[in-house]
């Protein structure tokens, strides 16, 4: 797996509602990049498009529209006053956005720096099923494939919790539980030795509860987000009522993945046998907030599960976690 | 469950000698799983075996963790979802497909389509049907399944239709039972190709949508299984009869030269591998009485040699393997030489399986089956539900 026409041929993506991160082995390294995904729509006029192109700024014409799309976006919001807008929702393709893969198509261009792929493997992110929308994350996967595939690319999906497995857990051979908090969703798996036993996602992200505590509190979801990220953290003690909102829905995110996680071990068939206590990683942006492990684990040990945890940790690098395990798991197809 | 245990230490012990995470992966997921195994790196796996340092015995305790761990480790939410591959030794055959080389379109228009490679397409009784879409359910366990719209395949049907002599003087009435036929199988949309006795081609069900050929069918190649092959597998009839007046062949050189022609343009555009072109008598299943073989067209002969084709009659049929369908007696008669060979290669793997499970044929027969029928319900949710018989 050392050779250099392996380093560079296989890429690792991680398709999040709210990110897109792609992965590649670099000598022994791993590289990332990472963009938003999300864009921004100004109104046309042929000096912005020349500044913009001037200032290579990503961005399509359109029509009375110029689009902006990737980290840039969120500058010319907060320039131009205005929110920005999702390709993705709730972990699959924006229904509402009539170009939505159109736009992951250019972020995924801006991250690989080519216009078309000359064969790489690609494994690309997806989010397990939320109960009754089987449909919809088949058609999201289709649809991403087909458009890598335009791009040159042999292109796969691996479920995001499995991801977190195949990029945190080699030490435990591959064996434990996998959660991803995104943007839009929790995806969570069980595997043993590499094989998915179980995956499942909850529609509970981070943009669940910046939109909660915004409609509660009346404030733009964006300034939530940045209060969130920002200063918000898990001690007992709130600053102010956001912060005190926040907790109440972090919370509430983590009791339904616990929940859900005993639900799913209750209704499981064939559970193999686990001969020793498994891991337990969490990654993403919404686990990013300090004391929010400590808060995890204590709602973990409250709760009665058929198999015995080792460890509950944070991945080293939680953005970039669904990326490392999608690469590793091209990487291994090679 | 001592030995299980061992097995599984056993494998995690090997798995640690790959510090690169993509090989200790690949170990993993080929040793649980079972895919397709790459010879470099079981090579590589096996280099990694310090030798000097392990007893005989668990090398010997490897080597059967590497053949029967899949079933000793108990993962059977998923691993063991699937059976296993067949073994692919069984199609080394006296021959091997041809290499496809590329047939392009040289001129279209409504009466005929010409290729590259001579291949001449009469259009007059071309039409449309339901737009092909289906899903090809992942062979491992890990792999997911996927929607596609290009053919996956062919299957080789005969018409079973009336045979004129065919000799001058029936001329009149080789052509007119000719037109009969093409127009028959255009009202039930039967075939997507039809080669007349002539050896004319003609495209009925055009490629892009679904023909009535196949039925209740099954097949599966390396990677993926396809169930109810009228939305996946092109459907290719010669206007012939299985089993003609003694002394006749089932047809004619001018008919195998344009089966050749128009198998290497269907390969060629819709990057068919050989391995997944294959006869009605081979797919053909009845889930009424779980019988292979429902169908016995080209049971026997079909010339897959002359057709650029390997002997995908050694080929041990999906349906007996992976859904525990039984060999019709009436597949057994026609099949002779045919597909008999690959059915009681299929039985053999199927007993070795059982037993490798610790399980009696006909209780692992049964597991396969609920195979079929779960295979089956999923696809009903997912698409139209009754074009899919339990």
């Amino acid at each position: 797996m050392n050779t250099d026409t392996q380093a560079t041929s296989a890429i690792g993506l991680d398709v999040g509602t709210s990110r897109i991160v792609a992965a590649r082995r670099q000598d022994k390294d791993v590289q990332f990049q990472t963009q938003l995904n999300a864009f921004v729509t100004i109104p046309f006029s042929k000096l912005t498009q020349s500044v913009l192109k001037k200032e290579r700024i990503p961005h399509v014409a359109q029509d009375s529209e110029i689009t902006v799309y990737g980290d840039e976006s969120e500058r010319f919001a907060n320039l131009f006053h205005k929110e920005t807008r999702r390709p993705m929702l709730r972990g699959v393709l924006n229904p509402e956005e009539a170009d939505s893969i159109g736009l992951v198509q250019r972020i995924v261009i801006l991250l690989t720096g080519e216009e078309q792929g000359q064969g790489q493997k690609v494994c690309f992110s997806v989010p397990a099923a939320p109960l009754g929308a089987d449909a919809e994350v088949n058609q999201h996967e289709i649809e991403l494939k087909n458009m890598l595939g335009k791009l040159g690319y042999e292109a796969r999906g691996i479920s995001e919790g499995l991801a977190v497995i195949y990029g945190e857990m080699e030490n435990s051979n591959y064996t434990g539980i996998g959660i991803s908090c995104g943007g839009g969703l929790c995806n969570v798996c069980l595997a043993y030795l590499s094989v998915p036993v179980f995956s499942f996602s909850i529609p509970k992200g981070g943009d669940f509860i910046d939109s909660s505590v915004a409609n509660l509190r009346g404030e733009p979801a964006t300034r939530i987000r940045t209060i969130k990220e920002e200063s918000f953290h898990f001690n007992g003690h709130f600053a102010n009522k956001i912060h005190q909102a926040l907790a109440t829905y972090y919370e509430d995110m983590i009791q339904a993945l616990v929940a859900s996680l005993k639900d799913q071990f209750a209704s499981v068939q064939n559970m193999p046998k686990l001969n020793r206590p498994i891991p337990l990683v969490l990654s993403g942006g919404s686990v990013m907030a300090p004391g929010f492990r400590d808060r995890f684990e204590k709602t973990l040990r409250e709760t009665e599960l058929p198999v015995a945890i080792s460890e509950v940790r944070l991945a080293a690098s939680p953005m970039h976690s669904t990326a490392r395990g999608a690469l590793v798991a091209a990487l291994s197809e090679l | 469950m001592v030995m299980r245990s061992v097995l599984v230490r056993l494998l995690e012990w090997r798995a640690r000698r790959f510090s690169d995470p993509a090989d200790r992966l690949q170990f993993l997921r080929r040793s649980v799983s079972g895919p397709v195994a790459k010879p470099r790196r079981l090579r590589r796996a096996l280099e990694h075996l310090p030798v000097l340092t392990i007893a005989f015995g668990l090398v010997l305790a490897a080597g059967v963790l590497l053949t029967s761990g899949r079933h000793a480790l108990g993962v059977t939410a998923t691993a063991n979802s699937r059976p296993a591959a067949p073994d692919r030794k069984l199609a080394d055959a006296s021959y091997t497909a041809a290499p496809v080389s590329r047939v392009w379109l040289v001129q279209s228009n409504p009466q005929f389509d010409l290729y590259s490679n001579g291949l001449r397409v009469e259009n007059q009784y071309a039409t449309s049907a339901q737009p092909r879409h289906y899903l090809a359910l992942a062979r491992t366990a890990t792999g997911a399944s996927e929607w596609r719209t290009e053919p996956a395949g062919i299957v080789f049907h005969t018409t079973e239709s009336h045979m004129a002599p065919f000799e001058e003087d029936q001329n009149q009435m080789l052509r007119r039972a000719g037109e009969g036929l093409l127009e028959f199988v255009q009202r039930q949309r039967a075939y997507h190709f039809v080669i007349d006795r002539f050896g004319r081609v003609f495209r009925v069900v055009r490629e892009t949508d679904c023909a009535n050929h196949a039925g209740n069918s099954v097949w599966a190649d390396e990677s993926w299984i396809y169930v109810y092959l009228n939305r996946s597998f092109l459907g290719v009839a010669f206007e012939a009869q299985s089993n003609p007046r003694a002394g006749d062949a089932a047809v004619n050189a001018a008919q195998v030269h344009a089966a050749r022609i128009l198998t290497e343009m269907l390969r060629s555009r819709y990057d068919i591998p050989a391995a997944n072109c294959v006869t009605h008598a081979q797919v053909s299943v009845n889930p009424g009485n779980w019988r292979a073989g429902y169908h016995t067209d080209w049971a026997a002969n079909l010339p897959f040699r002359e057709l650029g084709l390997s002997n995908n009659y050694r080929e041990p049929p999906a349906s007996v393997l992976l859904f525990g369908f039984r060999s019709d007696s009436l597949l057994a008669q026609s099949g002779g030489a045919g597909v008999t060979p690959g059915v009681e290669a299929a039985e053999g793997q199927l007993r070795a399986e059982a037993a490798a499970r610790g399980l009696t044929l006909d209780l692992y027969r049964e597991r396969l089956q609920r195979r079929y029928r779960d295979a089956i319900r999923a696809l009903a949710e997912k698409s139209a539900p009754e074009e899919y018989n339990e």
